[in-house]
C-alpha cells in the first residue's frame, strides 16, 4: 500500500511541480501586487491598501462588456457550430469530413492576429457594408462595434467549439437513433430526445473552452471593436502595458478571476442539474 | 495606389511569417512587410553586401525593438549579408509598453528606439548605460541637429544617438473636408463632433491624445494640472461616441476611407499622402507635439557587440538615407540630409514651415510618467 | 399502420416478395421470398454475411429493398420509414438510451405514440412490461447499474411493451454468458407462446435457433437456402450446407452408380457403396455426398455384427452419450454417438480398440454437394 502511495506520489509530481510553478505562484504574485501601489515611475512599490480593489467601479464598463459578450459570443458560436458539427459527424461521407475537418482547421494555421485583420478589410467600409450598398439595404457601419466583436469572436473560437461537440457527436452510438427509430420516434424528435442529450457533454466542454477564453480576449475587441469595445482583457493591457499601474492591474486580474470562478460553478451547477446528475455533462 | 512593387516574393512572406510565429516580429511590423496590412512596402532590392560594418565576432544575431513601418527591411537583410548576424525585429505601439517589457527585465533586446522623452527615465531607472561611441565610427556629434539630438544625453554623457525626428499632427482626408480648411486642434475635435462623427481616429496612447486634447484649451501638451487635465478628459468623453476607434494603427483604416481622419505622425502622413494625394497632413496652430527619436543599448543587452554593430550600420549616412525614403521621417544628420533629393527636403509634411514649427513642444518626460494621465486614458478607453 | 378489419388469422403476419438488397455493387440479400406466418418464432440462421441482417432490417425498416417487396399484415410497407412500421426491435447490443433511466426507456415508444396515452397509461404499460421480463422494482435504476442480463431485459421490455407486430430480434443473446443464453432462450421462448407475438430471431448460433424456433430459415450467401421445422431441417437438410449448419453429420463423398426416386446408391472411396434416400434427383455418374449423423452411426464390438471396420481415435463423454472419432482404411475419420445404455450393455471404447461401425438402412442421405 505504502509503496503504491509513493509511486503515484512521484508520477505526480511533474505536473504538481508544474501546476505550483506555473499556476498557484504566479496567482500568489498577483494576490500580494492587487494590495500594493504603483511605483513612481510605474510597476509595482510594496504597500499594504484596499484602494485597488475599491478603485474597481472605474473598470465597470469593462466587466460589463465582457459579462455581456463573453456568454453573448459563446452562444452564438455554439449556435453555428452545433449545425456544423452535426453535418461534419453525421451527414458526411468518410472521406469529405477529412477534408471539411481539415477546412474547419486551416484557419489555425495561421496566426489569429492576420485572420482578425482580415476581418477589419471585411467588415470596413470596402468589404461587407459595400456589398450590402450595392444591394439597395443601406451602408451600415460595421467595424468597430459589439457586432464586428463578435463576428470576430464567434470566427475565431469557432473550432474550439465545433470539436468537441464533433467528437461527442462522432462517438454517439448510431445504433440509439436506431433504436429510437425503430420507437416510433421521427427524426427531429430523435435529435432532441436522443442526439442532443447525448452531444450535451461536448456542448458543455465547447461553451466552457470558449467562455473561458473570451473572458481573457483583448485582441478581438482591440482589433474589431477599434479600442472602442472595451473588455476586461483591455484593460488589462493596458494597465500592464500603459499606465503599468501594476497593482492596479493585479486587483483588476484577481477580479477577473473570481468572476470566472463564479460563472463557471453556477455554470456547472446549471449544467449538472439539466444534465441530470451526470457529471460528465457537467465536467466533460 | 502606387505602381510600385507592393508584393514581396513567396519566399519572403513564409520567411516574415516564421519570425512573425517565433514572435519576434509583431504584427504590424508582419503585416507591414507582408502588405497585408495594406501598408505599402518598397522594397531596395539589390543591395547587396558592400563591406564588413563591423569587427568580426560579433555573433550570429541581433535584437531590436522599434516601431512599425520605421526601417526598410533590405536594409537588415544587408546587415545579415554583411555581418551574418540575423535580426530579429520587434515592433511596439508605444513607448510605456517598451518601458514595461524593459523594466520586467530579460528583454532580450540589444538595441531598441526610445522617443527624447524617455531617456531619463532610461537613465534613472538603470535600465541603460552610456554608449561606447568608440563602437560607433559612424556617429559624428557635429553633424547632428543638437535640437533633435540633445535629448540623448544626460548629465553630459551619450546615452542614446539621434535616429529621426518628426511632428505628431493630423491626417484628413480633405474630400470630406468640403469648403472648410482645416488648420487647429480646434478644428480637429469640434469637426469630430459635427461633420467627421464616427470617422475619426485619435491615438491609443495617453501622450498624443490627452496633449492634443489640451492643445484645444490652449494649454500645454505637456500638462500635469489637474484641472487642466479634467477639461481634457470632459473633452475626450465628450467626443467618444463620436470616435472611429481609438488605435495607433491607423493607416488600415485611412487608406479604404473607412476613418476620414486621425492623429498622425510625420511619417505615417508622408506615406499616406505619397499614396492617396487627397489626404492632407495638418499641423495644429495652436501647437503640438515635436519628438525625436534615437538608438539606445540596453544594460542587459545579450549581443552587446552586435547591437552596436547595428546601430553603426544603420548610421552609416548612406543606409540612413535609404531608410529616410522608406519611412519618411527626417532624420536629424547633416551628411544624410546631403544624399536626399530636393523633393524630400522642400516636403512640408516632413520639413513643416517655420511658424508652424516654432509652438510645437518636446514630450516631458513627466508626461509619460505621470500616473493622472495613465489613469485619465484609462478611463477614456474603458468609458 | 391500422389493422385490417377483416384479419384473416391464417394471411401471413409479414412477407418478402422477391426482395432483393444492394449495396453499391454487392449484393446482401438476392431473390428474398418469405412469408412469416402469424404468432409464430422464426430464426434466421447463417454465418455471417448470409444476410439475415439485412432482412431483419428490411423488415424494420433501417434498410429498404432494391427490387421487391416487404408486407406486413398484407400491407407494403417498403418506403415506409422504421418510426412508421408497427414492429418493434431488441438490439445485439440492447442500444439501451444511456441518458435516461430504465423506465424512461421502457417508456419511450409508447411516448411516441399521437396521440400520447397519459402518464398514468404509460407507467401502468412499464411496469406490466418489467414484470412480464421479471424486473419488478428495477424502474427506477440507471442503466449503467444493471448487469449485461437485466439490460437484456429491459431492450426486451422496451420492444414489447408497444404490442408490436413483429418482434425482430438480432443476435440478442450474443453478449450473454453460455449460462445466461440458455435460461434467456427458455424464457424467450415462454415469453412469445405468452404474448403471441410473431418473433423473428437473427442468429449465427445453431443450436439456439434449433431450441427456440418453430421454423427456421437458413441463409447463404444472401438466399434462403431452405426453410423448414428444425426437425425438418434436421432430418431432411436439402443439401450439404444445411446438412452441415443443422446438427452435426458425416459425410462421404463419392459418384451416383445408380438412382431412383426412392434410392440412390453412392460410390464412395475404396469400391464402398453406401446406399440413401436422395434428396434431389440425381443422374449416373455426379458427384454427390452421403450424410450420415453420428447418432446413427452405431459402434459393435468386433464379431458382434456387421459393418464397417474401423479404429478408435479418441472418445470424449458428452453426458447422454459419448462422441467417437474413428478411422475407416478407405471412408476416412468420421464420428459415432454412442448412447450411454449401449456403452453400459457393451463397455467403453479405448482408443486404439477395434470396432464395427454399422448404421440402419435409410439411415444415410445422398445430398448434392455443393
Amino acid at each position: 500500500m505504502a509503496r503504491r502511495r509513493i509511486g503515484a506520489t512521484l508520477l505526480l509530481a511533474p505536473a504538481g511541480l508544474w501546476l505550483l510553478a506555473m499556476l498557484v505562484l504566479p496567482l500568489v504574485v498577483v494576490l500580494v501586487f492587487s494590495f500594493g501601489e504603483r511605483g513612481p515611475a510605474g510597476g509595482y512599490a510594496p504597500a499594504f491598501t484596499l484602494a485597488n480593489f475599491l478603485n474597481l467601479g472605474s473598470r465597470g464598463a469593462a466587466f460589463r462588456n465582457t459579462l455581456v459578450l463573453a456568454p453573448l459570443g459563446t452562444l452564438a458560436c455554439l449556435l453555428i457550430a452545433y449545425p456544423l458539427a452535426y453535418v461534419l459527424a453525421m451527414r458526411v461521407g468518410e472521406r469529405w469530413r477529412t477534408v471539411l475537418l481539415v477546412l474547419v482547421i486551416v484557419p489555425f494555421w495561421t496566426s489569429i492576429l492576420i485572420r482578425t485583420y482580415a476581418w477589419i478589410f471585411l467588415l470596413g467600409g470596402q468589404g461587407i457594408p459595400k456589398l450590402l450598398g450595392w444591394l439597395g439595404l443601406g451602408q451600415p457601419m460595421l467595424i468597430n462595434t459589439p457586432f464586428s466583436v463578435l463576428v470576430g469572436i464567434v470566427y475565431g473560437y469557432l473550432p474550439l467549439m465545433v470539436f468537441p461537440i464533433y467528437v461527442s457527436l462522432e462517438r454517439l452510438d448510431k445504433r440509439l437513433l436506431e433504436a429510437a427509430d425503430d420507437l416510433g420516434a421521427p427524426p427531429w424528435r430523435s435529435f432532441w430526445q436522443i442526439t442532443l442529450p447525448l452531444s450535451l457533454p461536448g456542448v458543455a466542454t465547447g461553451c466552457l473552452l470558449v467562455f473561458i477564453l473570451l473572458m481573457g480576449e483583448f485582441l478581438i475587441p482591440a482589433m474589431l471593436g477599434g479600442g472602442k469595445v472595451f473588455f476586461v482583457g483591455n484593460a488589462l493591457v493596458d494597465l500592464f502595458l500603459q499606465s503599468r499601474n501594476w497593482a492596479f492591474g493585479s486587483a483588476v486580474a484577481m477580479a477577473l478571476v473570481v468572476v470566472m470562478l463564479v460563472t463557471v460553478t453556477v455554470y456547472m451547477r446549471l449544467m449538472r442539474r439539466w444534465g441530470g446528475g451526470r457529471d460528465d455533462v457537467a465536467l466533460m | 495606389m502606387t505602381d510600385r512593387d507592393d508584393h514581396i516574393s513567396r519566399q519572403r512572406f513564409m520567411e516574415e511569417l516564421r519570425r512573425y510565429r517565433k514572435g519576434s516580429v509583431s504584427r504590424r511590423h508582419f503585416l507591414g512587410v507582408t502588405g497585408l496590412g495594406l501598408a505599402t512596402v518598397a522594397l531596395g532590392q539589390g543591395l547587396g553586401p558592400r563591406r564588413a560594418w563591423a569587427q568580426e565576432g560579433i555573433g550570429d544575431r541581433v535584437a531590436i525593438a522599434t516601431w512599425p513601418n520605421y526601417h526598410d527591411p533590405a536594409d537588415f537583410d544587408a546587415f545579415t549579408q554583411a555581418t551574418g548576424a540575423y535580426v530579429d525585429v520587434s515592433v511596439f505601439g508605444s513607448n510605456e509598453e517598451m518601458l514595461a517589457k524593459l523594466q520586467a527585465g530579460g528583454s532580450g533586446w540589444d538595441v531598441f528606439v526610445p522617443t527624447n522623452y524617455t531617456i531619463t527615465t532610461y537613465v534613472s531607472e538603470d535600465i541603460i548605460e552610456p554608449l561606447d561611441l568608440a563602437k560607433i565610427p559612424n556617429y559624428d556629434p557635429a553633424s547632428f541637429d543638437p535640437r533633435f539630438a540633445e535629448a540623448g544625453t544626460v548629465d553630459g554623457k551619450v546615452y542614446a544617438v539621434s535616429k529621426n525626428w518628426g511632428t505628431t499632427g493630423y491626417a484628413v482626408n480633405t474630400t470630406h473636408a468640403g469648403d472648410r480648411q482645416m488648420t487647429t486642434w480646434k478644428d480637429f475635435w469640434d469637426r469630430t463632433k459635427e461633420d467627421f462623427s464616427g470617422r475619426t481616429m485619435v491615438h491609443d496612447y495617453q501622450l498624443t491624445t490627452i496633449g492634443n486634447a489640451l492643445k484645444y484649451f490652449g494649454y500645454s501638451f505637456n500638462s500635469v494640472d489637474p484641472k487642466e487635465l479634467a477639461d481634457a478628459e470632459k473633452l475626450l468623453l465628450e467626443v467618444k461616441p463620436h470616435l472611429f476607434a481609438i488605435s495607433s494603427d491607423y493607416q488600415p483604416s485611412m487608406r479604404p476611407g473607412d476613418a476620414w481622419m486621425s492623429m498622425c505622425w510625420t511619417g505615417d502622413a508622408s506615406q499616406l499622402h505619397r499614396d492617396i494625394p487627397e489626404i492632407a497632413y495638418v499641423l495644429g496652430r495652436e501647437g503640438g507635439e515635436i519628438w525625436s527619436d534615437f538608438y539606445a543599448v540596453p544594460k542587459d543587452a545579450p549581443h552587446r557587440e552586435a547591437g552596436y554593430a547595428l546601430i553603426n550600420f544603420l548610421l552609416d549616412p548612406q543606409v540612413n538615407a535609404r531608410e529616410a525614403l522608406f519611412h519618411g521621417y527626417p532624420v536629424a544628420d547633416k551628411r544624410v540630409n546631403a544624399l536626399l533629393p530636393p523633393e524630400v527636403l522642400n516636403d512640408p509634411i516632413l520639413y513643416p514651415a517655420a511658424e508652424l514649427l516654432a509652438p510645437l513642444e518636446f514630450g516631458a518626460a513627466v508626461t509619460l510618467t505621470d500616473p493622472n494621465r495613465a489613469e485619465l486614458m484609462a478611463r477614456f478607453k474603458s468609458a | 399502420m391500422q389493422q385490417s378489419p377483416l384479419q384473416d388469422m391464417d394471411a401471413p403476419i409479414a412477407e418478402f416478395r422477391a426482395v432483393t438488397k444492394r449495396f453499391g455493387a454487392v449484393v446482401a440479400a438476392e431473390g428474398l421470398d418469405l412469408a412469416i406466418r402469424r404468432g409464430e418464432f422464426l430464426s434466421f440462421l447463417g454465418p455471417s454475411g448470409c444476410g439475415k441482417t439485412t432482412a431483419l432490417r428490411m423488415l424494420a425498416g433501417f434498410e429498404e429493398p432494391s427490387e421487391g417487396e416487404v408486407l406486413l399484415d398484407g400491407q407494403r410497407v417498403d418506403g415506409l420509414p422504421a418510426h412508421r412500421r408497427p414492429v418493434n426491435m431488441v438490439f445485439q447490443h440492447y442500444a439501451l438510451f444511456p441518458h435516461m433511466g430504465v423506465a424512461d426507456n421502457i417508456a419511450y415508444g409508447l411516448r411516441q405514440r399521437r396521440p400520447r396515452p397519459s402518464g398514468a397509461e404509460i407507467a401502468r404499460a412499464v411496469d406490466r412490461a418489467l414484470e412480464t421480463v421479471r424486473l419488478e422494482g428495477y424502474g427506477g435504476r440507471r442503466i449503467w447499474e444493471l448487469s449485461g442480463g437485466q439490460q437484456q431485459r429491459v431492450a426486451l421490455a422496451r420492444a414489447i411493451v408497444n404490442e408490436p407486430k413483429l418482434l425482430l430480434l438480432d443476435e440478442p443473446m450474443a453478449a450473454l454468458d453460455r449460462k445466461l443464453r440458455r435460461d434467456m432462450q427458455i424464457e424467450l421462448q415462454g415469453l412469445q407462446r405468452s404474448l403471441g407475438i410473431t418473433f423473428v430471431l437473427v442468429t449465427h448460433d445453431q443450436e439456439e435457433a434449433l431450441s427456440m424456433s418453430d421454423r427456421i430459415v437458413i441463409m447463404r450467401g444472401g438466399r434462403i437456402v431452405q426453410v423448414g421445422s428444425p426437425r425438418d431441417l434436421y432430418d431432411a437438410p436439402r443439401d450439404r450446407y444445411v446438412a452441415d449448419f443443422v446438427g452435426k453429420s458425416n459425410f462421404f463423398p463419392g459418384r451416383i452408380e445408380g438412382a431412383d426416386g426412392a434410392e440412390a446408391r453412392l460410390a464412395v472411396a475404396g469400391g464402398q457403396v453406401i446406399a440413401g434416400r436422395p434428396r434431389r434427383a440425381f443422374s449416373e455418374g455426379q458427384a454427390a455426398v452421403a450424410s450420415i449423423r453420428p447418432e446413427q452411426v452405431a459402434l459393435l464390438r468386433p464379431g458382434q455384427g456387421v459393418g464397417l471396420p474401423v479404429r478408435v481415435l479418441t472418445g470424449i463423454f458428452l453426458g447422454e452419450h459419448t462422441e467417437y472419432l474413428v478411422r475407416h482404411e478407405d471412408l476416412g475419420e468420421f464420428l459415432a454417438h454412442v448412447p450411454r445404455q449401449a456403452e453400459a450393455a457393451q463397455g467403453r471404447f479405448a482408443p486404439g480398440d477395434e470396432a464395427i461401425a454399422a448404421w440402419p438402412e435409410g439411415a444415410a442421405l445422398i445430398l448434392g454437394d455443393d
